[in-house]
């Protein structure tokens, strides 16, 4: 073979097996700081999705405006899903370093967002010239942003667990709409009734699958005045009194009742899938919920309403709450952290913009006037301000919220290696909720058992 | 596997004729050059995605990043993934998972092809029926399943049909003691065209005259089959199986679509599943390798025995 | 036609005859209920309100059809984009697998260069090795390639370049070269044709059958493949259908999950209907024998 063909081959062969490299170089997104112009170009991602049409909207004429006010600044919006963190795409996106310029994450995704190494210090950048509410902002939330006294994001919402309940099928059980259940017994009892008045109908709704069972657990377990683990988070603390009233509690519904519906093993949408075809009395959430049911699963806002979460002998000891912040990537440039944060403070923390942006909302198909996102502290100038433009441009009866906003229970936060104890709770869920033969202690001291084996074999 | 070294030629030696002498050996070199200017594409891709990610992986179990900075930490990950109560729960489920399938989904496309090979008329027919699940894309078969064919309710599909017989209904799903068993139907319904077809392709190309001979031996129907096709797709039977095996072995996407992931009381929890648990929920993708590391291992050991059993038979 | 288990002589003769008869109509109405009758609950069913949908027992024919959950479906998925995305990984796959694989089951086929041998016992090591094994050290390969740190997310690369290290193709088109006679390949080469030319116009030509094979096994598995298209491909822009379908499922109602499902099963069923003699003769007589 002669030498030119020879060449003619192994140019081939190489094109073809390296030529990739070529092409993958530029796919990777060159999105680097400023250009020529002097603009500066930052990414966010948590756009909504095309589905949430009027919240799409909104966000798209927020950028628009915002550039419009700072003609030096440019943002690109990601879209990454219904659910912002969705956990494999989250952990792919932090794992490649492929994460927009400003992410989002959920509070508890800190230690992860930190082990990956992605995040930017940003206390040097954050305060009140940066953004103008930041004195207002909760100070337990700022903490919860915080590692190491280094703050790594700004938060932009927070919410703690009620009791969400559907008023046209309470009505139609004959129960009072204002006067919701106040403890689980009452709650057991309306179940019954919302069930007997329908039987289609699950007086009570739980998850028990995709970790959310193990999530709504916690929540319930709170409730009681119970926790996950110990003080010192090194053993499981919920194989007690309070553990076994709250399997208890669901199983007599389950089967002693038969008030929660034939169909279970539910995780998030499943539930709220439910939920807006009018086929769930009652359920715990946050207030935000009714938002999704709303925009997403095509449910009526009027239905709707939110009270505090109830307890055994009364409203309950403590309720799960948790909060959403933006971090910035590493390797960002002084003027870019500027930037995502002028953004922020514009679309997420200023009372009668973006997100607090009532006047718009008002008339869209979107609950405006739920308790919610509780960003600002008690008190705060910021607070009162949201709090007026909240209640003058309310389009649901601000009174289905006003015992949950009056009633402020103390909020517990999630417990650690959140996503493992609940993938082993979950499995306790669904034994009581699928299993009418399913033995309470059992089931717990399993769960015990599991959740101290994964400490020790963590720590 | 046996049937991939008994049809490596093990002859060696260049191609073409060559001159003796110096022009020989260079001869030789170029040859060899052009042979691996071929491969190049192909070993890159294996190195990359195969021998390289293998190495890594075993690497990447002893080690553990912590706030993007990678320390060795022995055995610290074994131990950590062994401990995790759901271990060897998934072990077992997958096991059972795999034997069930084994039993349905490796045995069930046999006989459909045996009689599908029988029939003269609505050949074509038939096979279209058993090949097309596979053409849906795997989520849509299995949301089908899910929404409506294991309905707990009596709306469900089977339910519905089992009332109509007026037989018991079952949970599916929402029964442990059904969950896998519900797994494997739906899976087999999606898969098993593939192997009918091959198994077709196999029964085919067995010679008539021995199916004549048998019968002139007196042998009924079942010997016929037990003594003249089986033997004679032994090859096609043994390759699949274990084809069938290392891809049940993976289970993953029936449990996360079918089961929410982990099933009434774990029920569904499969070793492929822990490893996304791990790897992509938990912050844990160093467990994740070494729980990868753990299934190689069974899986090795695994083979090896497979294959000194089927050597033995030859 | 050859005689199979049963010989014709049997079939066409009395008893013989009538269990025949008897036997093809019991399979074909069960086949047609089995494999069919999903698939038109599945259609009907998305049809039906979730009012219906909960009704005992079930209904068989909607009462009053709704399109609305195809409507929301076709809207809010965004199909066509998942359906161009899946083919596209397809149709890469089978090209890169077609040269890479190709060439190297011809090299060590036919030219066997050093250490040939050792390379395909290297390559057939990893037909053991099931996906799920590498998928965290895979995954991380493809987040930050060795030596030149590129990511392939959302790069089709990420499934086109693991789908050529599929040691299986290597494997059946070698044997395929292998049964080719060395006399065709020695006269192509005193002709003074290169391995290149000699693989193109001489090897290829013959090797068809086997290239439709591997083509089809190269689609199916990108088809069918879940897990790694979901970890590699984590924005929505770059989806496959069927993960496509299970981000969609994760917040939307059952009916219309279930309408998506059909929407994305259409067309492939349709290809499928198209071309089915020739992807099933190719599978049943390319591959495989003995």
């Amino acid at each position: 073979m002669s030498v030119p063909q020879y060449r003619k081959v192994a140019a081939l062969a190489l094109v073809a097996g390296l030529g990739f490299s070529l092409t993958a170089c530029s796919t990777k997104g060159d999105d680097g700081g400023n250009d020529a112009a002097g603009k500066v170009t930052i990414t966010v991602d948590c756009q909504p999705v095309a589905a949430q049409k009027e919240l799409l909207d909104n966000w798209n004429a927020d950028v628009k405006e915002f550039q419009n006010q700072n003609p030096d600044i440019v943002i690109k919006s990601i879209s990454v899903g219904q659910q912002c963190n969705n956990p494999p795409d989250f952990t792919a996106r932090l794992a490649g370093g492929t994460t927009t310029d400003v992410f989002y994450g959920y509070m508890t995704d800190l230690q992860q967002v930190l082990d990956s190494g992605q995040a930017l210090d940003i206390t040097p950048y954050v305060n009140k010239d940066t953004i103008s509410t930041w004195d207002s902002v909760d100070p337990a939330l700022k903490e919860v942003f915080t590692d190491g006294g280094k703050l790594y994001g700004v938060p932009v919402k927070n919410y703690s667990m009620g009791l969400v309940y559907n008023k046209t099928l309470f009505a139609k059980a004959g129960l009072d709409v204002d006067n919701p259940p106040k403890t689980w017994p009452e709650v057991r009892e309306a179940a019954k009734k919302i069930s007997a008045a329908d039987k289609s109908v699950a007086g009570y709704a739980e998850y028990s699958a995709g970790n959310t069972g193990g999530w709504h657990f916690t929540s319930l377990l709170y409730s009681q005045g119970g926790r996950v683990l110990s003080e010192d988070g090194k053993k499981a603390a919920f194989n007690t009194a309070e553990g076994r009233q709250v399997l208890q509690n669901l199983k007599d519904m389950r089967y002693g009742d038969d008030s929660m519906g034939a169909r279970q093993l539910l995780q998030w949408g499943d539930l709220l899938t439910n939920a807006a075809a009018g086929k769930v009395g009652m359920f715990i959430g946050a207030p935000d919920t009714t938002q999704a049911i709303v925009s997403q699963f095509k449910g009526k806002f009027e239905d709707w309403a939110v009270a505090p979460l109830p307890g055994q002998t009364d409203l309950a000891k403590g309720t799960l709450g948790g909060g959403e912040g933006y971090f910035f990537k590493k390797d960002l440039t002084k003027e870019q952290v500027e930037a995502g944060l002028k953004w922020i403070a514009y679309q997420k923390l200023t009372p009668g913009k973006g997100q607090f942006d009532y006047v718009r909302a008002k008339p869209q198909n979107y609950p405006v006037g739920l308790p919610q996102p509780l960003l600002f502290a008690n008190g705060s100038e910021a607070q009162k301000q949201e709090f007026d433009l909240r209640k003058a441009n309310a389009n649901v009866p601000v009174e289905n919220f006003a015992l949950f906003e009056t009633k402020q229970l103390p909020i517990v936060g999630e417990p650690r290696d959140a996503q493992a104890i609940y993938a082993i709770l979950d499995s306790a869920m669904s034994g009581v909720l699928t299993d009418p033969n399913a033995n309470v202690d059992t089931l717990l001291k399993t769960a015990e058992e599991k959740v101290n084996q994964l400490l020790a074999a963590g720590s | 596997m046996s049937i991939a070294t008994a049809t490596v030629p093990a002859q060696a030696g260049a191609v073409a004729p060559a001159p003796p002498g110096i022009t020989k050996r260079r001869r030789r070199f170029q040859d060899n050059l052009t042979g691996h200017a071929f491969l190049i594409g192909a070993v890159l891709c294996f190195g990359l995605f195969m021998w390289f990610p293998m190495i890594r992986g075993i690497v990447m179990s002893f080690q553990r990043t912590r706030r993007g900075v990678t320390t060795w930490v022995g055995w610290d990950n074994y131990v950590r993934i062994i401990e995790d109560p759901s271990f060897w729960v998934a072990w077992k489920n997958t096991f059972y998972f795999t034997g069930l399938a084994l039993v349905l989904g490796f045995v069930a496309p046999f006989f459909v092809a045996i009689l599908l090979n029988e029939f003269r008329h609505a050949k074509g027919y038939l096979r279209i029926l058993v090949y097309l699940p596979v053409m849906l894309p795997p989520a849509s078969a299995l949301y089908l399943f899910k929404y409506y064919a294991y309905d707990p309710g009596e709306a469900g599909l089977f339910n519905a049909i089992l009332t109509f017989l007026h037989l018991p209904t079952s949970e599916w799903m929402q029964s442990p003691t059904m969950t896998m068993p519900a797994m494997v139907i739906a899976s087999t319904w999606m898969n098993m065209g593939g192997a009918v077809l091959i198994y077709l392709a196999a029964l085919q190309n067995i010679p008539g005259d021995l199916y004549e001979a048998a019968e002139l031996d007196g042998a009924g129907l079942w010997k016929r089959i037990w003594h003249v096709t089986i033997p004679q797709t032994r090859l096609i039977l043994a390759l699949l199986a274990m084809m069938q095996i290392v891809a049940t072995m993976q289970l993953f996407i029936e449990p996360l679509i079918l089961a929410n992931g982990a099933g009434t009381q774990d029920s569904a929890t499969s070793v492929a599943y822990l490893i996304y648990q791990h790897g992509f929920f938990q912050n844990d993708l160093n467990g994740a390798a070494a729980l990868g590391v753990i299934m190689l291992l069974v899986l090795a050991a695994f083979s090896a025995v497979y294959l000194r059993l089927s050597t033995k038979q030859d | 036609m050859s005689r199979t288990l049963i010989s014709h002589a049997q079939l066409r003769r009395g008893r013989g005859r009538f269990l025949y008869w008897a036997l093809l109509g019991i399979i074909v109405t069960a086949f047609t209920l089995i494999f069919i009758g999903p698939l038109y609950w599945m259609v009907t069913g998305a049809l039906k309100s979730g009012q219906e949908l909960a009704q005992t027992p079930p209904t068989l024919f909607p009462h009053d059809p709704e399109f609305t959950n195809y409507i929301d479906a076709w809207t809010n998925l965004n199909l066509p984009k998942l359906l161009f995305n899946t083919i596209y990984y397809a149709a890469g796959a089978v090209v890169f697998q077609l040269i890479l694989d190709t060439a190297a089951a011809y090299a060590l086929s036919k030219l066997r260069p050093v250490f040939g041998n050792v390379i395909l016992g290297a390559m057939l090591a990893t037909l053991m090795i099931p996906a799920m094994v590498l998928i965290v050290p895979q995954y991380q390969t493809v987040i930050s390639l060795p030596v030149l740190d590129i990511s392939l997310l959302d790069s089709p690369f990420a499934i086109w370049l693991p789908m050529v290290a599929n040691a299986f193709n290597i494997f059946l088109l070698k044997r395929f070269f292998d049964s080719i006679p060395e006399e065709i390949m020695s006269a192509a080469f005193m002709d003074g044709a290169s391995p290149l030319r000699t693989l193109w116009s001489i090897l290829l030509p013959m090797s068809r059958p086997i290239l439709g094979v591997v083509s089809i096994f190269a689609v199916t598995a990108v088809w069918k493949d879940f897990l790694w298209p979901l970890l590699v491909m984590p924005s929505q822009e770059t989806r496959t259908v069927s993960v496509g379908i299970y981000a969609f499922a994760a917040g939307t109602p059952q009916n219309v999950v279930v309408a998506a499902s059909v929407i994305a099963a259409v067309p492939t069923v349709i290809i499928f209907l198209i071309f089915q003699r020739n992807i099933m003769s190719g599978l049943t007589t390319g591959s495989l024998k003995g």
